[in-house]
């Protein structure tokens, strides 16, 4: 990851994020900041809004109003211009971050490599052999240097989630994004990916986890965001919001997900 | 690929223009001799058929039109189409005459320039054999005929009170009669004796004379071209005078038709009758010319310059601009909510009254693909549209744009969604382009018409034909079982 002189400045910064779908506003004013190397995991029942944010960050969704700043790259979208100017920015802010999907979203008629040297070569127009010997590190990363040639349908569930991972690192983003990695993985295959996530968190990635995996939460987060009817209800590290949740909706909702009989 | 697409619109420009360049310059003066498009039926024995030994061109009108060119300097080029397609072609400036027993008439006279006489001949009445209730012109109140919807004699039946019913040719009307489909047939005594002895039918028979009138044959041209209708006048005297004309009467009908009292025709000898294999042998050949010449090129030129527009045409319709969208649906609407063949006339016959005119093969070439892309462009719409969202969005995580995405990853997961149904167009397509034979292409099924119509062999011929037909129809199927297998090979099975 390059260095950029922004040491005092935090690598995410959001600030009074508002959306609405239609005549239901989905965020109320989000705001938040993490730094550099930290990972940030936003918890909150469903329709609390925190995937929303979490495509936000992507532009996958577009903010009604609010700015989003990753490193140097800093969006107000209340003053995003229309047409081609607004989707030029809008591409400079998705390319600071990565993106790791519930469902995967591999494409199915591509290798894995072929996955992971897409959007470096293709998109970002870098030299392809440099490219393929990164994927192939990355693989190793993720224990799956020895699929490179398979398709997505000859893998596992896990294998597959993994590949999701190392495609959006094969991007080199300044953030990576998760959207609830596990949830559509069977038990048994959730332990492989979230050890991948917390090897990460450990090299150093700044990262941003959508998830319902409190446990892993605790152990990954370096602070916590919970989230409900579209406004930040408590924030802090781990062992505050998880260990120590002052609000009373964050308590009830943690007793429901580990509690859940 | 955005290469190979530059490529497809260039071809497709090139197929369009140059023709059309050509077209326009062919009635133009080519040195001494200007070159004259003769219209004719080819399918009417003994005026215009083709020789079952050589399978050219010839009969009484065809050896008479060039007689009339040697002494007039022409050179001669034969456009073979329906009657009901020859006036049209006519006026649409495809062809400059028409030799093909034209009977004079008053409508024809106003309309059309028309030559001296060179046949002279009367009407008979046809029946089912033995059927007593039909003896005369005067019978006919009532009853049913086949005839061509647009010839003289349809109009003879239609004032003698007869409903109509419309047939390419007098061998189908002879048919459809011994069918007992219709009640009997008012033509030519000529060709009725023709028919009679060249097939040796004791199905139909003469059953009397269609009024007294003598009919008088000619040549038709337009109007407006009164040269060549003075050079043909200056022609026919002359081989009237030399004898031509009565010389090549007598080799017919053994009468001479060119004068008005010139005897009866007499063709009790016939043609010589062939076994219905010796027919097939000998017409084999000209039918996979036609398939190799013109069904194949222009089936795969229309599929492909069908689908590059369905393509576009699709991805108008899914754009999020009103009025590109608004575009590609009427016209998706309008391709699928009218008959092909209509679309086919259009292009042929119609667009040439506003100036736009096209050779036989590129008309075909411009309606079949249109009409592809109508249909092919629904079919691409919902294959892009079933393709996951999550793809489009992961496209866009990695940084692809618009048109990468498609290319890249929409359109390649599309294609194998769209390739059955697609399959379903190509074979469709191959089996319509047999309406080319209404815009004087001649292709596969026109070369059985063509015949059928000389030996009245329709159930071999036609069987024959969908032979051809359906063994390609076989080749392209495996093809597509192929190609499914490989699109198939990045899914679980």
């Amino acid at each position: 990851m390059t260095e950029q002189n922004t040491e005092q400045q935090a690598r995410i910064r959001v600030q009074g994020l508002e959306k609405s779908f239609g005549e239901h506003q989905v965020l109320r004013g989000i705001d938040f900041e993490s730094r550099k190397g930290t990972s940030t995991v936003l918890l909150g029942p469903s329709g609390s809004g925190k995937t929303t944010v979490l495509r936000s960050l992507n532009v996958l969704e577009t903010p009604d109003r609010g700015v989003i700043g990753i490193d140097d790259v800093e969006i107000d979208f209340s003053r995003l211009p229309a047409g081609k100017a607004g989707r030029r920015e809008s591409n400079r802010l998705r390319a600071q971050s990565g993106m790791v999907f519930q469902a995967h979203n591999l494409f199915p008629h591509r290798t894995v490599l072929e996955n992971l040297i897409e959007g470096p070569v293709i998109a970002q127009g870098r030299p392809r052999d440099e490219v393929v010997a990164e994927a192939k590190t990355l693989l190793d990363q993720v224990g799956l240097g020895d699929r490179a040639d398979a398709y997505p349908f000859q893998l596992s569930g896990g294998q597959q989630q993994r590949v999701g991972i190392a495609r959006a690192l094969a991007l080199k983003p300044r953030v990576v994004l998760f959207d609830e990695p596990t949830s559509a993985l069977d038990p048994e295959l959730v332990g492989e990916v979230l050890a991948v996530i917390k090897d990460l968190a450990a090299d150093g990635w700044t990262m941003v986890i959508v998830t319902h995996e409190i446990r892993f939460a605790e152990q990954v987060a370096d602070q916590v965001l919970f989230l409900d009817g579209g406004v930040i209800v408590e924030q802090g590290p781990s062992s505050q919001v998880i260990g120590d949740p002052r609000e009373e909706r964050t308590r009830r909702f943690l007793k429901r997900i580990l509690d859940p009989g | 690929m955005r290469h190979t697409l530059r490529g497809v619109v260039l071809l497709l420009l090139l197929a369009i223009l140059v023709p059309a360049a050509q077209a326009s310059a062919a009635p133009a003066q080519e040195g001494e001799q200007p070159v004259v498009r003769v219209g004719t039926e080819g399918t009417y024995p003994p005026f215009s058929f083709h020789d079952p030994g050589s399978q050219e061109l010839t009969g009484y009108d065809i050896e008479v039109i060039k007689a009339i060119a040697d002494e007039a300097g022409w050179r001669l080029e034969f456009v073979e189409t329906q009657w009901d397609a020859i006036f049209p072609a006519l006026d649409a400036e495809r062809i400059d005459v028409i030799a093909n027993q034209v009977s004079v008439n008053d409508e024809r006279k106003a309309k059309y320039g028309l030559s001296e006489t060179y046949t002279y001949s009367h009407g008979v009445v046809v029946r089912r054999t033995g059927d007593d209730s039909i003896k005369t012109l005067a019978d006919l109140e009532g009853k049913t005929t086949a005839q061509s919807a647009t010839s003289n004699w349809a109009q003879v039946a239609r004032d003698a009170g007869a409903k109509v019913e419309s047939v390419e040719g007098f061998a189908q009307a002879a048919a459809l009669l011994a069918q007992g489909r219709v009640d009997a047939i008012v033509n030519d005594n000529i060709a009725v004796l023709d028919y009679l002895a060249s097939t040796g039918s004791t199905d139909v028979e003469i059953a009397g004379d269609a009024g007294a009138e003598i009919s008088e044959q000619v040549l038709a041209f337009r109007k407006t071209d009164t040269a060549l209708i003075e050079q043909a006048n200056k022609a026919i005297t002359a081989l009237r005078a030399d004898g031509t004309l009565r010389g090549i009467s007598e080799k017919y009908f053994k009468a001479d038709v060119s004068v008005a009292e010139g005897g009866t025709a007499d063709l009790s000898e016939g043609r010589g009758a062939r076994s219905t294999w010796e027919v097939i042998g000998s017409t084999a050949w000209p039918m996979f010319i036609g398939l190799v010449k013109v069904t194949i090129p222009l089936t795969a030129l229309s599929f492909a310059i069908g689908l590059v527009l369905a393509l576009l045409v699709a991805l108008a319709r899914i754009s999020s601009y009103r009025v590109l969208s608004g575009l590609a649906r009427a016209f998706i609407s309008i391709i699928r909510g009218t008959p092909l063949l209509l679309q086919l006339f259009i292009v042929f016959y119609g667009l040439p009254q506003i100036g736009l005119k096209f050779p036989p093969f590129t008309a075909a070439l411009i309606a079949f693909s249109l009409n592809v892309a109508g249909y092919a462009a629904e079919v691409i719409r919902s294959a892009i549209l079933a393709v996951p969202k999550g793809q489009f969005e992961a496209a866009a995580t990695i940084g692809l744009d618009y048109r990468k995405t498609l290319r890249r990853i929409v359109l390649p997961q599309a294609t194998r969604t769209a390739v059955p149904p697609l399959s379903n167009t190509l074979l469709s397509l191959l089996k319509d382009t047999s309406l080319g034979s209404v815009v004087l292409l001649t292709e596969l099924f026109r070369e059985s018409q063509l015949a059928a119509a000389e030996s009245n062999e329709f159930l071999a011929l036609y069987a024959f034909a969908g032979l051809y037909y359906w063994v390609i129809c076989v080749g392209l199927s495996a093809a597509q079982k192929r190609l499914e297998t490989r699109l198939d090979r990045y899914v679980a099975t």
